[in-house]
């Protein structure tokens, strides 16, 4: 499964509504503390990267396209030598 | 002794005030004004009702859990050497001194006074730090008192998205004998967040004053993401300068924001939170620094805490500070 439809499937899941690819959730006022710690526990553990506060950049999570951007940039990072 | 933390103290004794009037926050007035995605928010904290007393200010309910401390403690008020108060975040009145004040309420005429604070719900750390600065630091003072009286700032009771405000009151008495020894406090700040949270009132009546978070999404997702960098760092250094693994601490509390801040905490550090925390969330709500300490009070009063156990209370605030207590129980003896 693509990157995308990973994330799709887990954001669409917590957040119990559908989503579009472009869809902010953070504007659609969707996120509480808790979900924004499943997010990030998710991605780190299905992509193999880890997340420091540096990265906390709201525009790399707001939208499943910008955190499928996001986390393609950071797996490129991690596998390069 | 590098790495070591600093000498123990104890609390003498431990006492709570929380006034008799309940009311439910699903009939808190200011919910009408909410909008759909709020109200649920709202109605998704695990807060059923709080405590609220108009009659009473912060001074009143904090005075009135220093004598149930003072009682548990079989002193009497001229018998404090020192009175720390936790501060209000809204002082009833300018210029004037809500420690003094308590002071002369609570006839502690002997006692240094002053307040610390500003860091909100975890400003508890700092009024045990600072007790345990004058044990430390004096040897002619026994019995240091460190109370907090919690209302909310503004007429509404809801912060949003963060919690439900009730009144309550906390007060420890510290000294160098008890039965609660207090082996470690822990403290960290983030001042760049210094004013996510806010009330302006210069240019405005009190009914207009309200709780403003500056930015909701650096709220739920910066800093729940620095929190939970923060706290497993904080939570590994306390038990390693202690010398102590995660197994080692029997009972976890934490402060009284919600059930899903409980949960989120409860993920960070791998632990479950003691049933005094959701109880008293259901039930009263947020009471800024005294919510910890109120849960502590809880669960001994349950008896789930026995002889040697440790416990661990952790406090977070939005403005933002981290706070790690580490206690023991066990015989009363001098440390």
């Amino acid at each position: 499964m693509q990157t995308q439809e990973q994330l799709h499937e887990f954001l669409t899941t917590s957040i119990g509504e559908p989503l579009g690819l472009d869809d902010d959730y953070f504007e659609l006022g969707l996120v509480n503390s808790l979900f924004a710690l499943e997010l990030i526990k998710f991605v780190e553990h299905r992509f193999g990267i880890t997340i420091e506060v540096a990265d906390l950049d709201l525009d790399h999570f707001r939208t499943i396209n910008r955190l499928s951007d996001f986390v393609a940039a950071k797996t490129d990072t991690v596998s390069r030598p | 002794m590098k790495g070591k933390s600093m000498t123990a103290f104890a609390f003498r004794s431990l006492g709570i005030y929380m006034p008799d009037r309940a009311v439910k926050v699903s009939e808190l007035p200011e919910l009408d004004v909410l909008t759909d995605v709020q109200r649920q928010v709202c109605a998704d904290l695990g807060i059923d009702e709080i405590r609220a007393d108009d009659s009473m200010s912060t001074t009143d309910l904090a005075a009135m859990a220093a004598r149930d401390a003072l009682a548990g403690a079989g002193l009497e008020a001229a018998d404090l050497d020192g009175l720390v108060l936790i501060e209000s975040r809204a002082p009833h009145t300018l210029l004037s001194s809500e420690p003094a004040r308590l002071q002369a309420l609570l006839g502690a005429n002997r006692a240094v006074t002053f307040s610390v604070g500003g860091l909100g719900c975890a400003s508890v750390g700092p009024g045990l730090i600072t007790a345990r600065g004058l044990l430390a630091g004096d040897q002619d003072l026994h019995n240091v008192l460190v109370l907090h009286g919690s209302k909310p700032a503004t007429p509404a009771r809801y912060r949003h998205p963060v919690t439900v405000n009730g009144d309550g009151g906390v007060a420890v008495i510290a000294g160098r004998t008890g039965r609660i020894r207090v082996l470690d406090i822990i403290q960290e700040s983030n001042g760049e967040y210094w004013d996510l949270f806010g009330v302006e009132y210069r240019d405005r009546p009190f009914a207009r004053w309200r709780e403003e978070c500056a930015d909701p999404m650096a709220y739920s997702f910066r800093l729940a993401i620095e929190t939970r960098n923060r706290v497993t760092d904080l939570h590994r250094r306390i038990l390693d300068r202690n010398k102590m693994r995660a197994g080692d601490v029997a009972v976890h509390l934490a402060h009284n924001l919600s059930q899903g801040a409980l949960r989120f905490t409860e993920e960070v550090l791998d632990v479950t939170m003691a049933p005094a925390c959701r109880d008293n969330l259901r039930q009263f709500g947020h009471l800024g620094a005294a919510d910890v300490l109120v849960n502590l009070h809880s669960e001994l009063a349950a008896g789930r805490i026995g002889e040697g156990q440790r416990a661990l209370l952790l406090t977070v605030s939005p403005a933002a500070a981290w706070s790690l207590l580490l206690i023991e129980i066990g015989e009363e003896r001098t440390i």
